[in-house]
Formats: C-alpha cells, structure tokens, sequence
C-alpha cells in the first residue's frame, strides 16, 4: 500500500470510530454531557478560523467575536418561526424581506452556509482597507471593526432587536451538525494550509519582504485568509445561535475573541490539531472545573464554595504552560498520521518525512 | 524529567480536587438550584440575589415534606452560553427540583429554553423582560415586568408630577433600560405629553454632558433615567453640575445601597419605581428579612437580595402545597399561587409573573421616603 492511499484509508477509519463514538454517546450520554460536547466542537471551528488568520497567516487579528456575531445574526434572522418573527421585535417592526419568509428544518445547513458567507462577507469588507496595516495597527483596525458591529447591533432596533436580543432561534445544532462543519473547518484548513496558498501565507508570516521578493502577491493571500477565516467564525457564530436559542449583542462581546486567542495560544499559533485540542478542552475543562466551586466536605473540614475559582485554576494553568511551553503545547506542530505511523505504525514505514514547505512532525 | 515531575503534581493536585470534591449528604434533601451571575460583567446583582436568598435560612426553617432543603449554586459568569450549561447541569446532574436565576433576563432568555424543555421551573427574580417568559409555561417571573413599569412611571409623571414635557436617557446596550425607555415613551405621548428628548447612552459610558446639554436645552419638566445604578449616579452628578433642576424619575435598577455613594448629595430628590417600602404593607417576612439583612450586612437592603427571597419563598410554598418535589407538579402549584406573603409584598401568580404594586419612592436626607403606590 502507498503512504498516501494508507493514510486515507486510516482517515477513513479515523473518521467511522468518531461517527460511531459519537453515535453511541448521543444514545448513553445525558443531554447536559452532549451540550458540552456541542459547545466544544462549535468552539474548535471559531479557533480553529482563528488560528488561520493569527497563526497561519501570521495576522494578528482581534475581531472573529465581530464575524462571529455577523454569522449569529444570519442564522438566527433566516431560521426564526415567522410567529416568533412577531413576538420578538415588539419595540419596531422587523424589516422586509426578513419578516416575509424563514427556513424550515431542512434548510439548516443552508442557513448555517449563508452565516459564514455573512462573516466571509464582513472579512472582505474589513480586510480589502486593513490588510495593508501590519501588527498593531491591524490588531487595533480589527479590534475597532468588531466593536462597531456590536453598537450596530445594539442600535439597528429593526434588524437585530437591539440589546433585548433575539429569543426562540430553533436548536437544530445537534451533536451531527457540529460534528460535521467541524471536520468540514478541519479538512478545509489542513488542505489549505498544506496547499501552495498555505505555504505562501507561511511564508508572509515569516517574514513579508522575503514572501514579496519572491513574487508571492501579500495582499491577495492575506484577504484569503481573512476571508475564509470569516467564513468559519460565522458558522461558528451562527451554530452557536442555534445551540443557545437565543442571540444579543453581549453573547459575542471581546471575551468571546479574548478565549480564542487563549485557546490559540495554548495550542499553538500556528497548529490546527493543537487549536482542535485546547478547543475542546476548554469547553469541557469550564464545566467539569465547576466541583472547585461547590462547597467541599472533607469530614472535619468544609470549605464553602467560591465562585470564580474556575478561572484562577485556567489562569494558574495558563502560566503553568507559558512557562514551560512557551510555544504553546504543540508548537506548530501537528498531529498527522505520519507521526502515528512512525509511532505505532510497521517496521518498513519511512517514518517522519521532513518535506520543504510542509509542516513538520513529532 | 522536569517536566514530567511539574506535570505529575499537576495532575495529581487535580485529581486529589476531584476525588475530595465529592460531597456526601446525609439525609435526602430537596434540591434548590441557583444559577447566578457570580462573575462577569454584571456580577453585582447574581451576589446581591445569593446573598438574600441564603439569609432566608435564618428566619424560614429550612424543610418542606419532611426533608431538609439544600441550595445548589453554579455561577454563570453573566453569559449565555455558561447560563444554558449551567441550567442543564443543574436539571441532568444536580437533580434539582426547582431553578432560581438568573437574575437578568438575556441569560434567563437562553436557560428558559432549556428549563421548558425538561420541564422543571426556573424562576426569575428580576427578569423584567417580556421576552423572559412569552411562551413559556415553566418560566416565572418574580417582579413586574419593563412596559408596566414604565407605563406606572409615564403616568406618574404626567398625573402626579404634572409634567407636558419630558426628555428620556437610557442605556442602548442594556435590554432592561431599551424596553423601559420605549415604553415610557409610547405611554407618556399616549396621555398627551411630549418627549422632547429621547437620547442614549451606552453601558460603560463615563461622560454624560453632551446628552445633558440637549436635555437642558430643550427645558423638560421631567427627565426619565432608566438605568442602571452605575450610569444613574454618574448622570445625577454630571446634571447637577450642569444645573439642571428638574424632577428625575428611575426605575428598580437603582434600588442598591451603592447608589447613595455613586451620587452623594446629587441623589436628593431621585424618585423611582420600586418593589417595596416599609410604609406601603410591609409582610412579616419583609419585616424579618429586614432586621436580618441588617444585622449581618448592615447597610440598606436592596431589591434584588429581596426578589430572590421571594423566589426561595414561592418555590418552598409550591412543594409544599404540590405535596410532591415532581417539577411538574410544582410548576402547577406555582402557577396557582395565591395571596402569598413573601418579603416585598403579597403577591399572587398571573401569566406566570408575579402581579404586585408598584412603589414610588422620593430620595430624602439619605433615606428612600415613601412617595405613593400604584396597585395592578
């Protein structure tokens, strides 16, 4: 068997365990367990968008919350009952064609498509006049951008309903659909990034001049990176709309943005498994460190629960890894099948391959 | 070898929290949950509603059908996404029988939708807004909601006060100050008046004097703030240093002790719509939690430490009259509920919201004075 074809075949095995793993823990699993599962694969898509623009473009960008909001908006105007359509915006009227139509069960995934084209949408919009600013000034530009969509969402009261948010969005995000656009993110971004784009948008993130004098077009490939990258936070904005029901302003302020960029960090600019990781862990790591905050019973001693030791434990942690992983936990590195090979794989495999331009391995 | 001996007393740490974490019970209670604003952004009203509820324990004994009553506290960190996880967490693992909180309605919005589906009841001390509960059945409401305060406000303005003339300035990101503000407005208009300023702020806005000017400039005989405590002690100093004299009317959000000290002298004459007051049929319990938020707190009581004594009170009488700790059965005793003394009042369940009387109150020598109150 040829190394590519074996890994494709192990892909394909790869991806049948976590169906069927998936599939028996939607069966066993209590719902509360299953909505932290959903939350942490809704979380992998919008790092994982992140990481494409911060760490594989090389683009330090603050504003995913704003394309975050933009795909929440989207789903949640596109798939809210008509009669909902009613009750919600009581201050003034929802205006054509919003209040006119809406999606049924079936077009889901559409309406989910049509959020992260509203965010690709916001990425152009913001990226064709920043991409020519570097570092700080893109971070502040972007920054900037993500706050103007919240203040239009809190004052355009017709369209979005202002601070009182949007109640009643259907819960169709379930644990198959979240699964799916995650390994959809996961795939698109790893062939991307494995592509001559990828290399190029590398290559910008080493070091621009070097990437121009060597006829790679910067700005063309960064707006790519932006766009895609808004294409996905706001399929992650719009699943996440559909999983809490509900969309406001605040759901998608700057910590939104400030817990991907940990997240990021902590797996490593740069590495889409290392984003995939952390992603999931964080989303499962604020819920199962809830028992710091309950009351403690040791017999003699009871310690009465303190809330917001969840975040001391996260930031304690957080240092605990800046310190000895600088990097974050992998780098930019990623976990591929040729490590798994060479790990566990036969004898007569070749092992890691160090290919130009690609990335590296364990 | 570093590394791996910090990552072994990591984990070990870890796992010696998670192992002791388990806590035992004795007997078999009857489980309250509290999901709370802890942390977070507005972290002041999920504190002031532990706080009142937990001092219900030391005037209501703590048992219904026999069994001891426990507390169950998660914090949701005033967010959605963690109200939600937090709702299903107290319904699938902490087998609660009865929800408290949040506290403010965007969050009760998303842990409603959870709450109706496993059907158990999740009361709202403080989630005024209509979208809280329309179209939910396990979704209560402890308190009046946002366009019937306003309207009581828009016609004590008019009637009372005998104001024409009036400018409104309310907070654009806050849903609470957006839907009092609309309301105040429509009504205020509706009786004959004029709203010659409708402006806006933003939550988190330090400076005030440019939607000042326009208010001073266009002479109102009232100016409505329905705001929250932070922006309205900033605005009475910065329209005192203007020199505006007009009358201010609020709303419940500026019932909290720290708004004495947010507005020093500048809150003389502050009026609002409130919950209570001693003078207005004060409730044995009232009068007890009082004396108790007294001596252990010291300082004013607030309203929302109260409303979320209301709700510990309202749930305990549901089990009770229920005969059975089924979340179904208690939310149809809830529902039923009627002529109930709980600490701001006598109040009985209609719609799922609790129908009481609106109190308005004067700001006078460092005391809320009894102004009037306005009956459903």
């Amino acid at each position: 068997m040829s190394d590519k074809s074996r890994k494709t075949f192990l892909m394909i095995i790869f991806l049948c365990v976590l169906f069927i793993l998936v599939w028996v823990s939607d069966k066993f699993l209590d719902e509360y367990t299953m909505r932290v599962i959903r939350t942490g694969l809704i979380y992998i898509i919008a790092a994982i968008s992140y990481n494409l623009i911060n760490g594989i473009a090389g683009q330090f960008s603050l504003g995913p919350n704003g394309f975050m909001a933009l795909g929440g908006y989207m789903v949640a105007l596109l798939m809210l009952p008509l009669e909902q359509k009613k009750f919600v915006w009581f201050l003034k009227p929802l205006i054509w064609p919003f209040n006119s139509f809406s999606f049924t069960k079936a077009f889901f995934p559409l309406a989910i498509f049509f959020g992260g084209m509203a965010g690709a949408l916001g990425a152009l919009v913001v990226g064709f006049p920043t991409l020519r600013l570097r570092g700080d000034y893109l971070a502040i530009a972007t920054f900037g951008f993500s706050q103007i969509i919240i203040v239009l969402a809190n004052n355009l009261i017709s369209v979005t309903n202002g601070a009182l948010g949007i109640k009643g969005v259907p819960e169709y995000a379930n644990i198959y659909w979240c699964l799916a656009w995650a390994i959809i993110t996961v795939l698109f971004t790893t062939n991307l990034a494995n592509s001559s784009y990828g290399r190029a948008m590398k290559s910008i993130r080493d070091d621009e001049i070097a990437a121009e004098s060597m006829g790679i077009s910067i700005f063309k490939h960064k707006l790519l990176a932006f766009v895609v990258s808004g294409f996905f936070a706001g399929v992650s904005g719009g699943l996440m709309t559909s999983l809490i029901t509900t969309i406001s302003p605040s759901l998608f302020s700057f910590t939104m943005t400030f817990n991907l960029l940990i997240i990021i960090v902590l797996g490593g600019l740069g590495s889409i498994t290392g984003s995939v990781i952390t992603a999931f862990a964080f989303a499962i790591l604020s819920e199962l460190l809830r028992f710091v905050e309950s009351p403690i019973n040791l017999g003699p001693i009871y310690i009465p629960g303190i809330a917001g030791m969840r975040m001391l434990v996260f930031s304690f942690l957080l240092v605990v890894l800046m310190i000895f992983y600088r990097r974050g936990i992998f780098g930019e590195k990623e976990l591929s099948w040729d490590w798994v090979l060479s790990r566990f794989g036969s004898k007569n495999h070749q092992g890691v391959k160090v290919c130009p331009g690609k990335t590296e391995h364990f | 070898m570093r590394r791996s001996v910090i990552s072994f007393t990591v984990f070990t740490v870890l796992l010696s929290f998670m192992l002791f974490g388990v806590t035992t019970y004795s007997a078999d209670p009857i489980r309250i949950g509290f999901n709370l604003e802890i942390t977070g952004a507005v972290a002041g009203y999920g504190q002031m509603g532990w706080e009142g509820a937990q001092l219900v324990r030391e005037f209501v004994p703590m048992e219904v059908l026999g069994r001891p009553v426990e507390f169950v506290l998660v914090d949701n960190k005033s967010d959605k996404v963690e109200a939600s996880n937090a709702t299903s967490r107290l319904i699938e693992k902490e087998k609660v029988v009865a929800i408290i909180g949040p506290m403010t309605s965007g969050a009760m919005i998303a842990a409603g939708d959870i709450a109706e589906k496993k059907q158990v009841p999740i009361l709202g001390p403080s989630t005024t807004s209509p979208l809280a509960t329309q179209g939910k059945e396990y979704v209560f409401r402890v308190c009046y909601t946002d366009p019937f305060q306003a309207e009581i406000g828009a016609k004590y303005a008019y009637e009372d006060l005998g104001a024409r003339k009036a400018a409104v300035l309310f907070d654009i990101a806050n849903d609470y100050c957006v839907t009092l503000g609309q309301y105040f407005k429509d009504s205020f208009e509706k009786q004959g008046g004029d709203i010659v300023v409708f402006t806006q702020c933003s939550a988190g806005d330090q400076d005030f004097s440019a939607q000042l000017t326009a208010i001073k400039n266009a002479n109102p005989d009232v100016i409505y703030l329905p705001n929250y405590y932070e922006e309205v002690g900033l605005i009475l100093r910065q329209a005192k240093d203007l020199g505006l004299t007009q009358p201010i009317l609020s709303a419940d959000g500026v019932d909290v002790d720290e708004i004495w000290g947010l507005a020093g002298s500048s809150i003389e004459g502050l009026m609002h719509t409130a919950h209570w007051h001693e003078k207005a049929g004060m409730t044995d319990v009232g009068k007890k939690y009082i004396s108790a938020y007294k001596e252990k707190h010291g300082g004013e009581v607030n309203s929302f430490g109260a409303l979320a004594a209301d709700c510990v009170l309202l749930v305990l009488d549901a089990i009770e009259r229920a005969g059975s700790t089924d979340p179904v059965k208690i939310q149809a005793a809830l529902q039923a509920t009627k002529d109930l003394d709980v600490v701001t009042g006598n109040i009985s369940i209609a719609d799922n919201t609790a129908v009481k009387s609106v109190v308005i109150r004067e700001a006078k020598d460092g005391n809320w004075e009894f102004k009037s109150i306005v009956n459903p």
